[in-house]
């Protein structure tokens, strides 16, 4: 969790909007920091957190938590997370073998067309299992608003699922975690090439994300500088908000170091 | 032309406001459905994009009560068992039925949030189809869509379009609360008029049109480039004091004639030689200075 992107974004473990869609995005750059400042946010705020972590193991998130200060062994353990580990889901698709216990949400693997029905509704039955209001079954533990992060979207459209049926399971768990359960979703969607004005629909990540742009309420950008690579400063954030009735955007310039990310304010544009 | 269609009670009339990702439509959108409102009209709408209470966010008064949301927002495609409006329910027969449930005087506006939803399911001659025959058929008086540019390809966009009788484009305007409207119109004699407005929207979603957008002026206020003084910030001396300018400007240029020199060249001074001259009977003695045209 940084302090600093806390502070930009008026939010505390203690206090944060509720019923928000935060879109996470970069372009030529790497975002999954803001992944990681989510969960361990959430995680802090006591929420009960799904994560569908479909590029990375559970081994590297906990990992980078560590450094964070939040054990993700631990969460898991005390049941405030539930971990959906794509990679190893997908194996027991793809070499089905006898001793299949595997749920069916990476079921699209199979079909692609079919779109991401199954994977929605493991999503939300593992939610209304859990009470929703993310009320531990014996009792134990009572956690706050659920909240689903997803890591990541774009890695979905190279597995041969169209735009289309991944901005339905975008809408599908907004109107589910946001509006119904008043929790929160973060996804990160990801972005190669330059930003182009392109006529169709040809290039599906432009696509996605401008169909989740569209959706969501909050959006965090992150691209790498224009003036190429720096030893200081390794990329900028962009800010814009729908909150209010125009949108504002603020830049952020941001450098990852060795154990944690220094962000700092380096200007404040109105766009 | 903005305020004139908002308070338009024109039948058949098929408006569409187009958005793009930097800049939702969907408060203009609001400015249409409360206009509607307060003209007394029933105003029902296909939510598929947001929930009721967002929707209905600065919507209030008594006025609310002839809202009608139709919930195709918690289940458009009928992924639960009993989904309340689903897309492909987005037919003339479904859609009238739907508008004629609840009696009301006079017809009513359906405003549908959005159309991009719904050509994302179904085919865009299908919806442009529905469209046309909902214009016609009389159920709805007027149909107002929001639509997002930069999820269709532009055929697509301009299809549906094409079927508008009006047609909103809106973008985010020079200073942070406005913003600016291109408006065409297109009216029953044919005639097509267009427009440019910039307008903001107060918080009861009343719509203040400002002016038109002026031409984009060079700006001036922060490229006003100071001229640096080559002089500073040298390791030498570049400067003259007063003395120093004064002695240059009293310095005579070698190559430049001034009066004084001229007559001293011209007329030589006492102790040079002098030429003697007796002119012959045959010379041809002219008394002029034959250097007198020189500009010297």
């Amino acid at each position: 969790m940084f302090t600093e992107l806390n502070s930009i974004l008026n939010t505390t473990p203690d206090s944060f909007t509720q019923g928000e869609f935060i879109l996470v995005s970069d372009r030529q750059s790497d975002a999954s920091f803001l992944i990681h400042h989510f969960l361990s946010l959430y995680l802090r705020a006591r929420c009960k957190v799904w994560f569908l972590g479909l590029v990375q193991s559970f081994n590297h998130y906990s990992a980078v938590s560590q450094r964070l200060g939040v054990s993700l062994a631990q969460a898991k353990e005390k049941g405030q997370l539930v971990f959906l580990e794509g990679l190893q889901e997908s194996l027991s698709v793809l070499i089905p073998q006898e001793t299949n216990t595997g749920s069916q949400a990476m079921d699209f693997l199979r079909d692609p067309s079919v779109g991401l029905k199954s994977l929605y509704e493991f999503v939300q039955s593992s939610m209304s299992r859990s009470g929703g209001t993310g009320e531990g079954t014996d009792g134990a533990e009572e956690w706050g608003p659920p909240v689903l992060l997803v890591d990541d979207l774009s890695v979905l459209l190279s597995l041969g699922v169209s735009v289309g049926a991944v901005l339905d399971l975008s809408h599908y768990c907004r109107a589910t975690i946001c509006s119904q359960l008043q929790g929160n979703v973060v996804m990160l969607a990801r972005c190669d090439g330059e930003e182009e004005e392109d006529d169709g629909d040809d290039e599906g990540s432009e696509r996605l994300l401008k169909g989740l742009t569209h959706q969501c309420s909050l959006t965090l950008h992150v691209q790498g500088l224009p003036t190429g690579f720096c030893r200081d400063i390794h990329g900028q954030s962009r800010v814009p908000s729908r909150r209010c009735l125009i949108s504002q955007s603020s830049f952020l310039q941001s450098s990852v170091q060795h154990c944690g990310q220094k962000l700092f304010i380096w200007t404040s544009t109105h766009i | 032309m903005l305020t004139e269609l908002l308070q338009s009670t024109d039948a058949g009339g098929f408006l569409i406001i187009q958005d793009a990702a930097g800049f939702s439509g969907r408060h203009l959108l609001k400015s249409f459905i409360n206009a509607a409102l307060n003209r007394e009209e029933a105003v029902h709408v296909l939510g598929f994009e947001v929930s009721e209470e967002e929707l209905k966010e600065g919507l209030k008064g008594s006025n609310i009560q002839r809202l009608h949301f139709h919930n195709a927002y918690a289940d458009p495609l009928g992924w639960t068992d009993n989904p309340a409006f689903t897309v492909h329910q987005f037919r003339l027969e479904q859609l009238t039925h739907l508008v004629k449930q609840t009696s009301h005087p006079k017809p009513a506006t359906l405003v549908i949030d959005s159309l991009s939803w719904i050509l994302r399911h179904i085919s865009p001659p299908a919806v442009c189809q529905t469209l046309q025959q909902l214009r016609k058929g009389g159920a709805v008086k007027a149909i107002i869509g929001l639509l997002h540019t930069d999820m269709h390809q532009r055929g697509t966009v301009g299809s549906v379009c094409h079927l508008a009788t009006s047609v909103i484009t809106v973008a985010p305007g020079m200073k942070g609360d406005e913003a600016v409207a291109k408006i065409t119109k297109r009216s029953k004699s044919g005639k097509v008029m267009q427009d440019e407005e910039i307008f903001s929207l107060k918080e009861d979603l009343t719509v203040v049109v400002q002016s038109r957008p002026s031409q984009p002026g060079p700006k001036q206020t922060d490229l006003e480039e100071q001229e640096t003084d080559p002089t500073a910030n040298l390791t030498f001396n570049l400067r003259l004091s007063d003395t120093e300018r004064e002695a240059k400007e009293k310095l005579a240029l070698p190559f430049v004639f001034s009066k004084e020199k001229k007559t001293a060249l011209l007329h030589s001074g006492p102790g040079s030689g002098r030429i003697l001259y007796e002119p012959d009977a045959n010379d041809d003695y002219d008394q002029d200075d034959p250097d007198d045209d020189l500009d010297v």
